[in-house]
C-alpha cells in the first residue's frame, strides 16, 4: 500500500508540495462524491473539492491529527459548500429557478453520511474501501496491487462493510436524537 | 460455519467470489440465521450504494487543477524576488466550471441591472471569441521598478514596456520581457534572467507561467479571463460595468468597467504590492461587432485616487510567432541559481529565528565577509548588491511579520542600515526559510 495519510502530511509539511497530489488523488472520488450531495450540482461539487483540497494544503501546519486528514478535509469541504450555497441563494432568491438549481437538502449533512462514516474508518479499511470502490480495482486487482491473497482482501472489506454500518446506525441514531431534541 | 466466519465471507459473496463449497457453506448458514440475513442484506445495500457513489465521482479528475493552484500557494509570493519558480495559477476553476457558469450568468442577468446584465454579456461574447486561440502576441506597458520581477505595480514608477508572445498551439511556449529581465518556456524549461545582476534561474520543466508572470498569462489566457472576472463580478458583487463608444473609425466598443477587490485584508503588507493582491479597476474594451478584446487597462485604486498601473494596447491573435522568440541565448558566465546546500555547522543558522538572521546577514556584509553572507543566499552574490551593502551597518532591526499572501515560510524583517555612502536605507527584508536546511534565505527586500 502507498504511505499513509500521516505520511503524506508528513512529506508535504517538510518541503514536499508534490507529494500533496497523492492525497487529492486518493480522495478526490470521496469528497466529490460528498460535495454534490451537499450542492446537488456536479459542476459546482468540482469547484468546491478544488478550493477545499486548495484550503486544506494551506491549512496543512495546522492539522493537528495527520492521520485524521480525510475527515478534517471533509469538515473543510461542509464549509466550503456552505459558502457557496450562501453565495448562490444570495444571487438567485428572487428566482424561482433557483430551486431546481439548489439541492432541496445543501444544508444538511445527515443527507449524506456516508463519506462522513468512511472518513471514520480505521485506515487500513479506509484505503481498502476508497481503492475498490473510487480506485475502482477489483478484489483481484486489490490483491495484486496490494500482494495480498484474495481472501484477505475480501475478509477487510468485510469487516470495513461491518464497521462502515455501524457508524452509520450510530450516525442515524444521534441524528434522530437531535431532531427529537429539536422538537418543541 | 458459524457467525463470524460467513460475516467474514459477506463481500466475497457479494462480489461472486466464493468457491462452490464455500458458497454452499455460507448459503446454509444465512438460511438458519436470521442476524446474519439482516446483516448480509445490509452489506449488499451498503455495497450497491458504494458502487453508485463510485459511478458518480468515476470521471472526475481535479488533481492537476488543484495541484497546480497547490504549487502555487507553495511558491508565491515573493515582493521583490527574484526567485519564484511556479506558476501562480489562482484563477482556475476547473473543468465544470463553465457548465456552473451558465446557471450563474442566467440568474445575474435576471437578478441586476440592466447595464450590468448587459456588460455580463459583452464579455460572454467576449470569451467566446477568444476561446479556441493558438496564439497571442500582447504589447503593453506597466508601472513597475525596473530592478522588480514582473508582478510589481508600483504608482510611483514610469511606465515600462512590457511584452508577451504565448504559442497555445502545436506546444505551449511563452516570452515575457521588459527592459533588464525576460522569462522564457521554450517547451522543455523556463528561464528567467535578470540582465543587470547576469542572474539567471532554470525550472527544467515547462510551466504555464513563472516568476511572477501569471497575472499577465492570465490575461492572456483571455477567454478564462474575461469568464473569470465575469463570473467573480458576480459572485462577490464587484461592481460592473457597461459603456458603449464609437472609435474613430466609427466601428462601435463596447468598454467593460470591473472593480475588483483583492482577498487580502487592508493591513496585510502584501495588499496592492502585487497584481493578484490589489484592489484594481479593470477596463476591457471590445470589439462591438467582433467581440474581440482590443485593448486593457488596470488602475490601482487607492484612497488618494485610481492611478492606471498597466495597459495593453495592442493585441494579436493567432498570428505566427518566429520560433527565435521562444530560444534565449545567454551569456556564458550566468550566475545561476542553486538549491541550498547544508553546511557543516547548518545547526546553527537553523536555529535562527528571522530576526537574528537578517542581523546575521547584515553584519556579515558589513565586514564585507562575502563567505558568511553568501549562507544567506541561494545563489552567488550579485557584485551590485555587493557594492550596495558593503559597510553596512544596522541602525534598527523590528519584530518579524508575515504576509497571508506570501509562503506559509516567510517572514518580513524590517529593518533600517547605514550605508557605507552615510545614508541610510529602511525596508522590508524578506526572508524564506528552506524547508530542506532549515536555514533562512533571503527573497528580496533590499
Amino acid at each position: 500500500m502507498d504511505l499513509t495519510d500521516k505520511e503524506y502530511v508528513q512529506r508535504c509539511r517538510d518541503g514536499h508540495p508534490d507529494d500533496f497530489r497523492l492525497l487529492v488523488h486518493r480522495y478526490q472520488g470521496p469528497l466529490f462524491s460528498y460535495l454534490t450531495g451537499r450542492l446537488g450540482d456536479r459542476s459546482l461539487a468540482e469547484e468546491a473539492a478544488q478550493e477545499s483540497f486548495v484550503r486544506a494544503f494551506q491549512s496543512l501546519p495546522k492539522l493537528r491529527k495527520p492521520e485524521s486528514f480525510y475527515s478534517w478535509l471533509l469538515g473543510i469541504a461542509g464549509r466550503v459548500a456552505q459558502e457557496q450555497f450562501r453565495s448562490r441563494k444570495r444571487h438567485q432568491r428572487d428566482r424561482e429557478a433557483a430551486e431546481t438549481i439548489l439541492a432541496d437538502n445543501a444544508d444538511d449533512p445527515e443527507e449524506y453520511p456516508l463519506e462522513e462514516a468512511i472518513a471514520a474508518l480505521p485506515e487500513t479499511y479506509r484505503q481498502m474501501i476508497l481503492l475498490r470502490f473510487y480506485e475502482e480495482l477489483s478484489c483481484h486487482e486489490l490483491a495484486e496491487q496490494l500482494d495480498l491473497p484474495l481472501g484477505t482482501v475480501t475478509k477487510t472489506l468485510s469487516r470495513a462493510y461491518a464497521l462502515l454500518r455501524q457508524e452509520l446506525q450510530a450516525r442515524e441514531r444521534a441524528g434522530r436524537t437531535i431532531n427529537q431534541t429539536e422538537l418543541p | 460455519m458459524n457467525c463470524i466466519e460467513c460475516r467474514d465471507e459477506l463481500v466475497a459473496r457479494i462480489e461472486g467470489l466464493l468457491g462452490d463449497e464455500e458458497s454452499l457453506q455460507c448459503q446454509a448458514h444465512l438460511e438458519t440465521c436470521a442476524a446474519c440475513r439482516a446483516e448480509y442484506a445490509a452489506f449488499a445495500n451498503l455495497h450497491q450504494q458504494l458502487v453508485a457513489r463510485s459511478h458518480a465521482a468515476a470521471d472526475v479528475s481535479i488533481v492537476e487543477p488543484v495541484m497546480r493552484r497547490v504549487l502555487a500557494v507553495h511558491a508565491e509570493p515573493e515582493k521583490d524576488t527574484i526567485m519564484s519558480i511556479l506558476q501562480k495559477h489562482r484563477w482556475g476553476l476547473g473543468l465544470g466550471a463553465m457548465a456552473g457558469a451558465v446557471a450563474i450568468i442566467l440568474a445575474a442577468l435576471l437578478s441586476v441591472p440592466k447595464t450590468q446584465a448587459a456588460a455580463v454579456v459583452v464579455m460572454t461574447k467576449g470569451a467566446e471569441a477568444a476561446a479556441k486561440l493558438t496564439s497571442i502576441h500582447l504589447r503593453g506597458q506597466v508601472r513597475t521598478p525596473t530592478a522588480e520581477n514582473f508582478g510589481y505595480p508600483d504608482p510611483a514608477s514610469d511606465f515600462v514596456s512590457i511584452e508577451l508572445w504565448k504559442q497555445f498551439e502545436p506546444d505551449l511556449k511563452w516570452r515575457v520581457e521588459k527592459p533588464g529581465r525576460v522569462a522564457v518556456m521554450d517547451g522543455q524549461s523556463t528561464v528567467l534572467y535578470v540582465k543587470p545582476l547576469n542572474m539567471g534561474m532554470k525550472v527544467p520543466q515547462p510551466s504555464s507561467s513563472a516568476f511572477d508572470t501569471g497575472w499577465l498569462h492570465k490575461i492572456a489566457n483571455l477567454s478564462n479571463t474575461i469568464t473569470q472576472d465575469r463570473d467573480n463580478a458576480i459572485a462577490k458583487g464587484w461592481k460592473l460595468n457597461l459603456a458603449e463608444e464609437q472609435a474613430a473609425d466609427g466601428r462601435a466598443k463596447s468598454v467593460v468597467t470591473i472593480q475588483a477587490k483583492s482577498d487580502l485584508p487592508d493591513s496585510d503588507y502584501l495588499k496592492n504590492q502585487q497584481f493578484d493582491y490589489a484592489d484594481t479597476r479593470r477596463v476591457y474594451r471590445f470589439d462591438a461587432q467582433t467581440g474581440l478584446l482590443e485593448a486593457v487597462g488596470i488602475y490601482l485604486t487607492r484612497n488618494s485616487g485610481d492611478v492606471l498601473i498597466f495597459e495593453v494596447n495592442q493585441i494579436d491573435y493567432n498570428r505566427p510567432i518566429d520560433p527565435a522568440v521562444f530560444r534565449l541565448d545567454l551569456p556564458a558566465n550566468v550566475n545561476w541559481y542553486q538549491e541550498p546546500q547544508k553546511l557543516t555547522d547548518n545547526e546553527k543558522y537553523a536555529a535562527m529565528t528571522a530576526q537574528q538572521a537578517a542581523r546575521s546577514l547584515f553584519e556579515a556584509c558589513g565586514r564585507e565577509d562575502w563567505t558568511e553572507a553568501a549562507k544567506f543566499f541561494p545563489m552567488p552574490i550579485p557584485e551590485t548588491l555587493k557594492q550596495f551593502l558593503g559597510g553596512c551597518q544596522i541602525v534598527s532591526l523590528g519584530e518579524p511579520f508575515t504576509s497571508q499572501g506570501a509562503g506559509p515560510t516567510d517572514q518580513f524583517v524590517p529593518y533600517e542600515i547605514r550605508l557605507k555612502t552615510g545614508e541610510t536605507h529602511s525596508y522590508n527584508l524578506h526572508l524564506r526559510k528552506d524547508p530542506q536546511t532549515g536555514r533562512w534565505f533571503w527573497e528580496g527586500g533590499i
